[in-house]
């Protein structure tokens, strides 16, 4: 891509191009007093993957939910295949032939393939109906899954196959798909980008890319639409752009594509960064102490299955080790096993040479170990308590006088954290539901923070944040290893691995595949790690 | 051999109820709804259903007035937590104070005297040693089971509507993405439940003793709960639990006319100590549907 | 980026209808209010309609004795704060267990337990008044603990629902009393007849909670503790570490849990305690009101307290005005009889009365979720505007 004209220009019309399958035409939706859609226009053709590409919170969810019916707009029009038309309900725009894979899957747990991919029709069960058009639709586009499995024993990226087939069942003329990544190996994304090809040129049809990654848009699509608060600030020919200039209108200004490579989801950048960014060297935080020790944990779930198998890792004071690995892989336990939250069937951790009382409630936390945990809804904070009290949640004897709890403590130390932490709350009393994403995950850093942990576990801490908290997050991990904590990053943005951690190790079905240095750390390799294939 | 057909024939007497029951909660929970008000649907179905025997002189039309009580019961209960959202327990528990008032008031007031089913021997099946005439001398609403369970285990495990019912108790968040109606398919599944449920307890005052007591099905709607959980919410396992509890009660019936001297209230207790026994160690909680017991409402974590 | 927002479906007595967007604080008190009083007369309207359809008597006749027998007169007001006395106490246990998260059905079994605790301790230990009372009390204070006990046991060893384990031991529980009341060695009274009726000697006036005169009426003492428990209760909820803990388990057990809180030990520890309540309660029931162990001891006051519980369930103030109704409908359905309406309804009022109360916040639920949906597009657009300020900053 060059780097010599950075300009954006616009895509003539073309007058005799692919057929024009969906025009958006001044699209407006507010909400109180914010606009989230301001004069939108978005046009995609048959034939063609048109990107649309933006920061969160940017307006490109918001325009897609008009598009599938599930938000009304206050203003605009919409056209499909030229007809002039008014999509009031997800039903109406099904029947339109509008369909969209989700970023969170539709797809039930309990259910087989073929009964997922029936749901929702209102024709009479039939089950080998069913499954033949399961067959037939795999075996067409090369999305190669069991009928007969239940969703609850496949991965996440054939989880997504279900949903696609799910989608091409009804035989969609326009498929968007929600940041489809995000829960897929490298190869896995290469397979899905493959499929799409497939899909709209054989056939014809449309499709569009939601992403803020620029990576994603610049290999897969054809056409890309750039959108930043709410308004569409360039379209182009995906093949005339390149990063920096992608970057540039996404953001708003010129970017810094190393230091901000996470946000933006640009890997190789984020692969070539830290390298020389690198403040301590690799040897010398060898040779500090071991601070968290994980020896052999073995976590067994419901039916005996291994959520993590034989896992040891260690982290030294003042290092970042970035644990990598697809989504569903045995992150969400590890976290929960150092949130006390589950008990080990086998092995054990230590803190500072002690053992920790595995799945006893609190216990990781007296040990130094604070979590901020990825889901900070479920158990990162309680949404239904104000600032104040979320703020003290595991130290209430430090806001205690006696037996009893003082408001004053309490009050006090909320507000010497939200100053220190710019917190943006009404005040220290606001009920913690009232908060922005980004500000809840400030306090629950906070509270994290404020208790002098040893270790810090930061599980996706970046996820669902704009450029300018993502930022925020990231210097606050870089500061609290450099204050000696010990942290442990886990993450399946790979970006985000390799811009902050010393050392990688990649997580499989549980097991360790390998833990390599950063600078000796690659894309390929980490890849194969992440697919299943030991070090 | 005469005690064992004796106490054969009240296990299956006393099943019954429990079966009928048990095939409708057992819809409803594969759904997600944890259903309390079993209680009142069965004595509902139970005074009704003799009232409505009385009425019309008819052993037939008592049954169906038992199937009708208990759908009113399930209909306003569904309602008011799957369609107005109020806490499912409050209004099932509140059901069945209502429904005890409410029947033994009219006890009281109407002091209806029922017309019992008849019985039905079927020929030389029932003459079969030992078992033929607990299993094939009957009331004959008894084989109305032969129906329901059945129908039951269709209607979950083969019908575009079950499957949409499974989706909404086990997912209920994905299914409604899917354009599923959630809270309508649990009342529908709620409403199946007051039906069979109102059925077991016209079952139990109209065929089996032919009248209606005060409070006369005594927690037996709680016993249905117990026999879904110890069954897996698989109904063949769920109906085998309802004759274990069935048995327990057959047994407290038969021992002391058999010269066994127990404490009656050992033998009243023991169906419920059967079932928290049950439920301790023979339950199966990871085959619950994963979405029992959780309201849902779109847009609501 | 989602925002949740708060679902009202388990407040059934919102405190106040805060300011929602677009409504002043006044008009939604009104509307609340309003509807409440609709629902309560449709109520009243049921079951005045059933007793015309039924008998001679007129609805009319029905409010004037349920009157007679609980507001008339200093004689029955005492009636009235007696009856309430026990729902109160139970009531007050409830509302522990559910601020943790956890909902139990166990009052009415824990109660018989407690009653039997006391009855075993004052008939059998021989003790002065004095001491017997207290010790009684205690003694069913722990009964009822034990009984709520074995369902915390069951719940957290085995996994059994408290819903469940607790409904199914209260039919253990009438056995247990019933059992009690067929020995003579055990409860059962000794008197010269043929065959022994299933019930407990009187007890001695000497043995019972002393009477206290408030105000121009006449009644029991236990109502103090019941007041005193509560006021113990409120204070204790909101400003202890466990009440803290309490109110996170309840919210929110997987932070609980990561925060420190066990909630074996809060959780299971609140169960035990609404049973430490509830037995109380039989205890005072049996020395305080009904001086008499019989089958079916306190009939449905537990049962009463249970509904007490779960319409108060966020407030502790309110516990104690809904005690009192449920006690006046107690204390007036003594007086039933004379009309020739059977006493069950004021079981089916009380049955309609909660069903009522039950709708106003649901029908008010659903008409928010328009406005609901709003607040969360608020902090939605709250996001934008802080990305805007990080923007405008860079």
């Amino acid at each position: 891509m060059s780097d010599a004209n950075p300009a954006i220009t616009l895509t003539d019309e073309a007058g005799n191009g692919p057929r024009v399958a969906v025009k958006m035409r001044g699209i407006i939706k507010r909400y109180a007093s914010v606009i989230a859609c301001d004069q939108v226009d978005f046009e995609v053709r048959r034939g063609e993957i048109q990107g649309l590409l933006g920061q969160n919170g940017a307006g490109k969810s918001t325009l897609m939910k008009v598009l599938t019916g599930v938000i009304t707009p206050d203003a605009g029009s919409i056209e499909i295949d030229g007809q002039q038309v008014v999509i009031s309900s997800p039903q109406e725009a099904g029947a339109l032939g509008i369909a969209m894979v989700h970023q969170h899957f539709s797809v039930i747990d309990a259910l087989t393939v073929w009964e997922n991919v029936t749901l929702g029709e209102r024709t009479k069960l039939d089950k080998s109906g069913a499954v033949k058009a399961v067959k037939e639709i795999s075996a067409r586009y090369g999305l190669d899954i069991d009928p007969f499995a239940t969703i609850g024993s496949l991965t996440a990226g054939q989880r997504q196959r279900v949903e696609i087939i799910k989608c091409l069942r009804r035989d969609p003329s326009i498929l968007i798909f929600d940041e489809p990544t995000s829960v897929l190996t490298l190869a896995e994304s290469e397979e899905l980008f493959t499929t799409l090809r497939h899909v709209v040129t054989a056939e014809n049809r449309a499709v569009v890319l939601i992403s803020h990654k620029l990576d994603e848009i610049l290999n897969a699509t054809d056409y890309v639409t750039i959108m930043r608060n709410g308004v569409v600030v360039a379209e182009a020919k995906t093949s005339e752009t390149d990063a920096r200039g992608l970057a540039r209108e996404m953001v708003g200004r010129d970017v810094s594509l190393r230091g901000e490579a996470v946000a933006l989801g640009l890997m190789h950048a984020a692969e070539q960064t830290a390298v020389t960014d690198a403040t301590f060297d690799a040897e010398e935080l060898q040779a500090r102490p071991i601070v968290l020790d994980i020896n052999n944990a073995t976590v067994t779930g419901r039916g005996g299955v291994k959520l993590l198998d034989d896992f040891s890792l260690e982290v030294h004071r003042g290092e970042i080790v970035g644990l990598a690995g697809v989504e569903g892989n045995g992150q969400a336990t590890l976290e929960k096993l150092l949130m006390s939250l589950v008990p080990l069937s086998e092995g054990d951790v230590q803190v500072d040479g002690e053992k920790v009382k595995d799945g006893r409630p609190g216990s990781m936390g007296h040990a130094g170990v604070a979590v901020i945990p990825e889901d900070r809804h479920e158990a990162g904070c309680v949404l239904d308590m104000t600032v104040a009290e979320n703020l003290v949640l595991d130290d209430l004897d430090r806001v205690s006088k006696g037996r009893l709890v003082s408001k004053q403590l309490i009050r006090e130390n909320a507000q010497k954290l939200i100053k220190e932490y710019e917190i943006k709350t009404p005040s220290p009393d606001t009920p913690m539901r009232s908060l922005s994403g980004g500000n809840q995950q400030k306090v629950v850093l906070a509270r994290e923070l404020s208790r002098n942990p040893k270790v810090l576990v930061a599980a996706q801490p970046t996820h669902g944040l704009d450029v300018g908290a993502v930022e925020y997050m990231t210097n606050q991990l870089r500061a609290a290893a450099e204050a000696g904590v010990a942290v442990l990053l886990i993450s399946t943005e790979l970006e985000e691995i390799l811009a902050l951690s010393d050392r990688i190790a990649v997580i499989n079905e549980g097991k360790l595949m390998g833990v390599v240095e950063r600078n000796e750390a690659d894309l390929e390799t980490l890849g194969m790690m992440m697919g299943g294939q030991a070090l | 051999m005469d005690s064992i057909t004796s106490i054969l024939a009240g296990t299956m007497r006393l099943t019954g109820p429990l079966a009928f029951s048990a095939s409708g909660e057992y819809v409803a929970e594969r759904g997600g709804t944890l259903n309390i008000s079993l209680e009142g649907m069965m004595l509902s179905g139970a005074f009704f259903g003799i009232w409505a025997s009385d009425i019309f002189n008819s052993s037939v039309a008592g049954l169906i007035g038992g199937m009708l009580a208990g759908l009113v019961v399930a209909i306003i209960h569904a309602n008011m937590s799957h369609r107005l959202q109020a806490n499912t327990f409050v209004v099932g528990l509140t059901l069945n104070i209502l429904a005890l008032g409410l029947t033994s008031y009219l006890l009281r007031v109407i002091e209806p005297r029922g017309v019992q089913a008849d019985n039905i021997d079927i020929p030389l099946l029932h003459q079969i040693p030992l078992i033929g005439e607990s299993l094939f001398s009957n009331r004959w609403p008894i084989y109305l089971l032969l129906i329901v369970a059945p129908l039951s285990w269709y209607m979950v495990n083969r019908t575009r509507w079950g499957l949409e019912l499974r989706a909404c108790g086990e997912d209920p968040g994905a299914a409604d993405v899917t354009g599923i109606d959630v809270n309508k398919r649990r009342r529908q599944g709620l409403y199946w439940a007051g039906i069979t449920t109102g059925l077991g307890g016209a079952y139990l005052s109209v065929a089996e003793v032919g009248l209606f007591n005060q409070n006369m099905t005594a927690g037996r709607g709680f016993l249905v709960n117990a026999a879904v959980i110890f069954g897996g919410w698989r109904l063949v396992p769920i109906i085998a639990g309802c004759f274990l509890f069935g048995g327990a009660d057959a047994l407290r019936l038969q021992l002391p006319a058999l010269g066994y001297d127990i404490q009656p209230q050992l033998l009243i207790v023991a169906p419920f100590l059967l079932a928290i026994l049950a439920m301790c160690f023979f339950a199966k909680r990871n085959v619950q549907p994963a979405g029992l017991a959780k309201p849902f409402e779109r847009g609501v974590a | 980026m989602t925002v949740d927002e708060p679902t009202t479906s388990e407040d059934l007595l919102p405190v106040v209808m805060g300011p929602k967007t677009g409504d002043t604080r006044a008009k939604g008190i009104l509307i609340n209010v309003a509807l409440y009083a609709i629902c309560m007369l449709g109520a009243v309207a049921l079951a005045s309609l059933l007793v015309i359809l039924t008998t001679d008597a007129s609805p009319f006749d029905v409010i004037h004795a349920l009157y007679l027998g609980s507001l008339s007169e200093p004689a029955a007001i005492g009636r009235t704060v007696e009856q309430a006395t026990p729902i109160l106490i139970v009531a007050t246990g409830l509302v522990v267990t559910s601020r943790a998260g956890v909902f139990s059905i166990g009052p009415e079994g824990q109660f018989l337990i407690g009653v039997v605790f006391t009855g075993m301790v004052i008939f059998k230990l021989g003790l002065p008044p004095v001491p017997a009372i207290v010790l009684g009390l205690i003694a069913g204070a722990v009964g009822g603990g034990l009984w709520a006990g074995i369902a915390a046991v069951l719940r957290y060893w085995r996994g059994v629902d408290v819903i469940i384990s607790t409904l199914l031991l209260n039919f253990v529980a009438i056995e247990v009393l019933s059992f009690f009341l067929n020995k003579t060695w055990l409860l059962q009274e000794k008197v010269n007849k043929q065959v022994l009726p299933p019930q407990s000697p009187s007890l001695n006036e000497s043995f019972r909670l002393p009477r206290i005169t408030i105000g121009g009426f006449t009644t029991t003492s236990g109502i103090i503790l019941a007041l005193v428990l509560v006021a113990l209760m409120a204070f204790l909820g909101m400003r202890t570490r466990w009440g803290f803990r309490s109110r996170m388990l309840g919210l929110n057990p997987n932070s609980a849990q990561a925060a420190g809180v066990s909630k074996v030990l809060v959780g299971g520890g609140s169960l035990v305690i609404s049973g430490l309540f509830a037995g109380l309660a039989g205890g005072v029931w049996f020395t305080g009101v009904n001086p008499r162990v019989v089958l079916g001891s306190g009939g449905t006051m537990p049962g009463e307290g249970l509904l007490t519980a779960l319409i108060s369930r966020r407030n502790p103030i309110v516990i104690v005005p809904v005690a009192l109704f449920f006690g006046a409908l107690r204390a007036g359905g003594l007086r039933l009889a004379a009309t020739g309406v059977p006493s069950n309804i004021v079981q089916i009022v009380q049955a309609l009365v909660v069903l009522a109360a039950l709708l106003p916040p649901a029908i008010l639920h659903v008409a928010e979720r328009r406005k609901a949906v709003k607040i969360a597009q608020r902090a939605a657009a709250a996001e934008i505007a802080s990305q805007e300020k990080v923007e405008v900053a860079a």
